[in-house]
């Protein structure tokens, strides 16, 4: 290597690609579920088909005759081995009721789906099979299905021993609300009603536990966001040490949330696996995974405006339907609707509440824009409203009412601190560049052939990197940066990565910071044994901690190895560059290689100047959060504040009610962009969320709680044809305190797309007047909504 | 004890070129003959409803759901998996190293029927237009990239087979 040239200027900035993004297309990419072991079993799980009932007996006789069957467990002989599942946020930290949550049901099941008794087999289609021979007896009991009727005074406790069906109720917000509704022109009303959503990665969750008696240790290989923290909850599970337990996330087929975990099945799995000494796994089926949902939430918006559309005052007393008790963390996306209030406007008298529900439908987890989507949709659904009620432009209005670029460090009503942004530009260059002027025209001329375009905006504000004070949802992580005495280098993390690249992302820093090729450079993920203590992978903080954390790891070890060099060359320290792993000084050069094992090999002459290895573990903590609460007792959980503007233009059928859409544009302010095309598919992979969650994707029940969406037939989520073309571009306002001004890239765009949809279809329709705020937007009910429209409208006139 | 009494079937299947016989259960889906039988975990479970397209595979040419596909209906068929469309040196073909530059991809678990339906599309139409694409592709859902960058990788590998270079490894 020692006369090569640096050939680049820095990976940071260049979509780059590295070699381990590549098994997957060669069909050579691990995933939890094409892992088998020697004298590995499977679970099946017997699943409670009602929503609410009470569970007399349990006879496992049937499935204990079928050949091959190695062993049935009900919740009664589990909760003799294991202890309940700790929340991953226990809402009691928030002064919420906490529900005891077990692997499986005891004497009684909340929601439908929810696991009573499990059959271990020595192949997955005996334990299916010797599941259905498990006789149970069941009194079922009235369910509560409605978060409305779950309030009410006569309604059945969905937990037994609570005094009313609520998670906890928590106001946000400040200033003087009465005086702005009393002084305001007009006070626009917009009821936004959100339905339930599910992430549904492709890969479903698959764990695979296997229990070593010899040395009492036991390794879960699972589809698991974040590993360490799982560790401690399985620690609490089956009463074992953290010492004892690896968790090991092989290559993840997607999780948008779905893969945090408080899911039953991940003790489940490894608690059997320690009772029968063999490895178990588990695989979800696709109508298991779609039990899991999230979002459903409604919205009583009310904005007290001048004429000129100046926003004085936002009431928002909000339900979110948060289905049956759940030790996943999906239940606090709710909480954070609240706290994103009032988005990217500034308001700051707010008076915004939840009621966080329980219902007999089964549980949230997590799900990709943890309820700082739905904040978007709530507002931008209400501006559009608000905007058409007073006879203004919506963009004109949004204008009007962003945060100015100016007034960064901005303090929200509700105790945030947001770090930079350009609104107005951001809102700008999304219509500039999808030629929004050239929409209008196109718009009219469509109108006088009777074809009904339309276009929408939607902003939406997306706080990255969050932390909550007393939970496993730091803000922090670390990182270990080690070269090898042949100068490769591996990068071990405690973030990891759902497949969305971000270990592409952190070696391009290392890279750069270390002054070495990418191509020398391996990253290692997922495993609690071999890396770092971390948080995993959430909120989009994967690159601002991971990437901060590798990057001050690399500083410490590129300053041994010029050390070493400089010995080596015997010049001055300062002198010594080093760049794609060559390192020179004036006229001399040595390769890489050379130096570091030197490092490793003469610790007692030139080598005796550092401290081997060449290894550094640094952490990362992004400044601007606060948990000390502030005199109104509230707190900043998070450290950067992207945001993106989005337009939609889409063409209503009027006979038939389907919109189709024609285009998109978004322009993105998510910090500093180390990976153009690793960045634009996050963006477009969120922006196809917000299409499905906007057009079809929803979850029925029947009018006794059971599911009725079981396949994806039934959950329609967007294919290639429904997903319009999409222009991207970055209009970046770089972190003040973060490395390389990074705010995160991963999780925005899912509420303001779906709200730029909703907010076009509205506009396509305006000469029916219709206004629909309520999701999804189905051919059906956009029809509906037109004939309905078609109804009013005349006697509007006579009005 | 209970037993499910099983019937077995003799089936010999081509499957990336090289022959297999084998016993195994008349019930058995392709999919899950490739990936316990032949440990081939490259064809991947999303659904077992025939709805995602992640087990695509090639059947005598024409791209099939293995998930719902019986292996025992399947005598002397030639197939082709994801594994096949690499050549025996590890060198990706033309439509993978365009999946691979233009991130057609991001956990990849769609992979399988990405690359597979496309192999299909440009054997029976070098030149399609985005219609054309979008239908070729319509049978697999991929929950990741929002479909762009898919679209941009056939789109890259539609010029480099007009360059002339081969699709997949044979
Ligand atoms: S697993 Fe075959 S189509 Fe989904
Ligand atoms: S890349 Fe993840 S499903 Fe397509």
């Amino acid at each position: 290597m020692g006369d090569q040239k640096p050939e680049t200027e820095g990976y940071v900035g260049q979509s780059v690609r590295t070699i381990e993004g590549r098994a997957p297309i060669m069909g050579k990419a691990t995933y939890t579920n094409d892992i088998n072991f020697p004298g590995q079993l499977h679970a099946h799980i017997l699943r409670s088909p009602h929503a609410a009932a009470n569970i007399k007996s349990i006879d496992t006789s049937g499935a204990e005759k079928v050949a091959g069957v190695v062993r049935v467990v009900t919740g009664a002989q589990a909760a003799e081995y294991i202890d309940p599942i700790p929340h991953y946020i226990d809402p009691a930290v928030f002064g919420g009721r906490s529900a005891t949550i077990r692997c499986l049901a005891l004497d009684h099941v909340w929601c439908f789906g929810q696991p009573v008794a499990v059959v271990v087999a020595e192949d997955k289609r005996t334990a299916r099979y010797a599941v259905s021979r498990i006789v149970v007896d069941y009194e079922v009991t009235t369910p509560v299905i409605d978060a409305e009727d779950a309030l009410k005074d006569d309604s059945p406790m969905v937990v037994p021993g609570w005094d009313a069906n609520m998670i906890m109720q928590i106001p946000f917000g400040g200033g003087d609300v009465a005086k702005a509704f009393s002084s305001a022109d007009r006070v626009v009303k917009t009821d936004v009603k959100v339905h339930r959503f599910s992430t549904q990665p492709i890969e479903t969750r698959t764990y695979n536990a296997v229990y070593e008696a010899g040395t009492e240790s036991l390794t879960l290989y699972g589809t698991v966001q974040n590993p360490h923290p799982l560790r401690h909850v399985l620690s609490k599970i089956l009463r074992m040490p953290e010492n004892k337990i690896r968790v090991h996330a092989p290559v993840i087929g997607g999780a948008f949330g779905m893969k945090m975990h408080g899911h039953p099945e991940e003790g489940l799995v490894c608690f059997l696996s320690k009772l029968i000494g063999q490895p178990v796994q588990w695989v979800e089926d696709r109508e298991e995974c779609l039990l899991i949902g999230a979002r459903e939430q409604v919205h009583s918006v009310e904005l007290a405006v001048t004429k000129d559309g100046m926003i004085l005052g936002l009431r928002d007393h909000y339900l979110a339907n948060t289905g049956a008790p759940s030790s996943c963390p999906g239940w606090g996306m709710a909480m954070l609707t609240g706290l994103t209030m009032p988005g990217p406007y500034s308001v700051q008298n707010l008076d915004v509440q939840l009621s966080a529900v329980v219902t007999n439908k089964p549980g949230w987890n997590a799900s990709r824009g943890y309820g700082k989507e739905v904040t978007a949709l709530a507002l931008e659904l209400s501006v559009d409203n608000a905007a058409r009620e007073l006879g203004l432009d919506p963009v004109d209005m949004r204008i009007k009412n962003f945060i100015k670029k100016d007034q960064f460090p901005y303090d929200s009503p509700t105790g945030l601190i947001y770090d930079s942004g350009d609104y107005e530009g951001v809102m700008r260059k999304a219509m500039d560049i999808i030629g929004y002027e050239d929409w209008k025209k196109q718009q009219e001329e469509a109108r006088e052939e009777g074809r009904y375009i339309g276009i929408g905006v939607g902003f939406e504000l997306t706080p990255e990197g969050g932390t909550l004070p007393g939970t496993l949802v730091a803000g922090y992580d670390s990182s270990t940066v080690r070269v090898a005495p042949d100068g490769s280098v591996r990068i071990l993390t405690g973030v990891t990565t759902p497949g969305s690249g971000n270990p592409t992302g952190i070696a391009q820093i290392v890279a750069d910071e270390l002054g070495v090729r990418l191509d020398t450079i391996e990253v290692v993920q997922g495993d609690t044994t071999t890396c770092p203590y971390g948080f995993g992978n959430s909120s989009g903080r994967s690159t601002i901690v991971g990437g901060g954390s590798a990057a001050k790891a690399a500083i410490e070890v590129r300053e041994k190895i010029i050390k070493v060099a400089a010995a080596l060359m015997e010049v001055g320290e300062s002198s010594v560059t080093m760049k794609d792993g060559i390192i020179v000084s004036g006229d001399k050069t040595i390769g890489l290689e050379e130096v570091c094992y030197a490092c490793y090999t003469r610790a007692y002459d030139v080598g005796s100047v550092i401290d081997p290895p060449l290894e550094a573990t640094a952490m990362f903590k992004p400044g601007l959060v606060r948990h000390t609460p502030n005199e109104k007792g509230q707190i900043n959980p998070y450290p950067s504040y992207s945001n993106a503007a989005y337009v939609a233009i889409s063409e209503v059928d009027v006979n038939t009610g389907e919109v189709k859409l024609l285009k998109f544009s978004v322009a993105h302010d998510c910090g500093n962009v180390i990976n153009p095309i690793l960045v634009e598919g996050q963006a477009c992979g969120a922006i196809m969320f917000g299409i499905g969650a906007a057009m079809a994707e929803n979850i029925t029940f029947d009018e006794n709680g059971r599911q009725l969406t079981k396949n994806f037939m039934d959950y329609v989520m967007p294919r290639i044809g429904d997903v319009p073309p999409i222009t991207l571009a970055h209009h970046d306002s770089p972190n003040p305190v973060n490395y390389k001004g990074l705010k995160g890239a991963g999780e925005a765009g899912v509420g303001g797309s779906a709200a730029a949809v909703v907010n076009s279809v509205n506009n396509a329709l305006s000469p029916f007047g219709v206004m629909m705020t309520e999701t999804p937007l189905t051919a059906p009910r956009v029809w509906s909504a037109i004939q309905e429209a078609k109804k009013a409208q005349p006697q509007r006139k006579v009005a | 004890m209970e037993d499910m009494l099983e019937d077995t079937v003799l089936v010999n299947l081509r499957i990336n070129g090289r022959l297999h016989e084998l016993e195994i259960p008349a019930h058995k889906s392709l999919l899950d003959l490739l990936r316990e039988d032949l440990n081939l975990t490259g064809t991947h479970m999303g659904c077992m409803t025939g709805h995602c397209g992640a087990c695509t595979v090639s059947i005598d040419g024409r791209v099939a759901k293995s998930c719902i596909t019986l292996a025992a209906t399947l005598g002397r068929a030639k197939i082709t998996t994801i594994e096949g469309l690499t050549q025996d040196d590890g060198t990706l073909s033309a439509l993978q190293q365009a999946f691979w530059d233009n991130a057609g991809f991001q956990c990849g678990y769609c992979a399988p029927g990405m690359l597979l339906c496309t192999v299909e599309l440009l054997e029976t139409n070098p030149d399609p237009s985005d219609a054309d694409i979008d239908t070729a592709l319509a049978g697999n859902l991929c929950r990741c990239t929002g479909y762009q960058s898919i679209r941009r990788a056939v789109k890259a590998a539609i010029t480099t087979t007009k360059e002339g270079a081969p699709q997949a490894a044979e």
